[in-house]
């Protein structure tokens, strides 16, 4: 009976975490070589183009922080999401917005009431490595918490798929000795690799 | 011995071989997902960093941040007996730092100009630190034959996990009881990552 549990829930917890397991591979093959991307875009990261400008006459309230204030212009360019501020020239606001497939750049201008939003060109290394990078609780936003529940649950089923597969490799008589094999070698392969990297 | 039989018995072993491997970026990615957690263990007032050892030096580093600089940093190790991965930067006009790093020590070495000295200072060995560093660690640009052998390996586990994902999903279609529920827990992961991606 918990062998079959365990079967059921190793095979239903990996088809369901199928996308997650096929980004985090093709990110980190991405990831391994960057230096041909670099070859392929150049160095740094993709670069920003105007995407639209709108005119905002609203006003913030009294002692507004920049935080307030961005929130504020993002929802009013209908781009609300996870953020951070940039320095930025005494009398602008510059709003990277982290959407992780067309990531923007909103600066207001309170001057002229000008709000100048760019988008990343977008490059599918690029998207991979953000979508690798991009964890925690740290964003008021439900898409952003749910996307961390994810990272957390993909975490416990690395776990959870490692020992369950040592289970049923062991339940298995017939694979015991080429298993053991098999694990022994990764194993002093990995170990080789802990001393002397 | 059958399609069948080799396609599971492929998914068995390849997992067996490259267990340690999954284990690691499955534990330490907790320490990603919660930077903190990590300190937890480790609030015992001992040191991140303590001196281990102090070199007379004079050199005046090469401006930027370039090649020269890197063989400057070389220089520095070789004279204190470090070998491993480095990087070299410029910490302030009067400091130039090494930072040797191997998976098992990190250790920093501070160049203060003005005092002529080198500090060598060993980072205390920290799980979460160990974890994270293996997990990180990957590129074909890094120095030496071990180094790139380490990339090769990061790839050889990707594509793993690309074969665990087919034959996985040939075993799953074999099974005819179960696909049922095998679409709807596809099909419900696939639906969900859509819909994070579009709110993220």
């Amino acid at each position: 009976m918990i062998s079959r549990i365990l079967r059921r829930t190793h095979m239903y917890l990996a088809l369901f975490l199928t996308p997650w397991v096929l980004m985090y591979t093709l990110s980190t093959m991405s990831m391994n070589h960057r230096g041909l991307f670099r070859e392929l875009y150049g160095a740094g990261p993709p670069a920003f183009e105007k995407e639209s400008e709108l005119s905002w006459n609203g006003s913030f309230s009294d002692g507004a922080s920049r935080t307030v204030q961005a929130r504020t212009i993002l929802a009013s360019a209908g781009l609300e999401g996870a953020f951070n501020l940039e320095k930025s020239a005494p009398g602008s606001l510059v709003i990277q917005r982290h959407d992780p497939v067309h990531p923007r750049r909103l600066t207001y201008t309170p001057a002229d009431g000008r709000i100048v939003v760019e988008k990343q060109i977008f490059r599918t290394n690029a998207l991979l490595e953000r979508l690798h990078r991009r964890r925690g609780f740290q964003y008021p936003y439900v898409a952003d918490d749910g996307w961390a529940a994810t990272v957390d649950l993909f975490v416990v089923a690395m776990v959870f798929w490692a020992l369950s597969g040592l289970w049923m490799w062991w339940e298995m008589k017939a694979t015991r000795k080429w298993g053991a094999v098999a694990a022994l070698s990764g194993l002093a392969l990995f170990l080789f690799f802990l001393v002397s990297v | 011995m059958s399609w069948p039989h080799l396609n599971r018995r492929l998914h068995l072993y390849l997992a067996l071989s490259l267990l340690p491997w999954f284990l690691v970026y499955g534990a330490s990615s907790l320490f990603f997902a919660h930077p903190s957690a990590g300190g937890i263990f480790y609030n015992d007032g001992v040191p991140e960093w303590s001196l281990h050892a102090e070199h007379p030096f004079e050199e005046p580093p090469p401006d930027g941040d370039g090649a020269a600089l890197k063989q400057m940093g070389k220089r520095i190790m070789e004279l204190c007996g470090l070998e491993g991965s480095y990087g070299v930067h410029r910490q302030s006009p009067t400091q130039v730092n090494v930072y040797v790093y191997t998976f098992l020590k990190a250790t920093q070495v501070e160049y203060h100009l003005d005092r002529k000295l080198l500090l060598v200072k060993n980072r205390r060995f920290r799980w979460d630190q160990f974890l994270t560093g293996i997990h990180a660690r990957g590129g074909f640009e890094q120095e030496g034959i071990l180094n790139r052998l380490w990339a090769v390996v990061v790839d050889v586990v990707c594509l793993g996990f690309l074969v665990w994902i087919t034959t996985g999903i040939i075993m799953w279609r074999q099974l005819k009881h179960t696909r049922m529920w095998g679409w709807v827990a596809l099909a419900g992961g696939i639906g969900l990552f859509g819909v994070l991606l579009i709110g993220l």
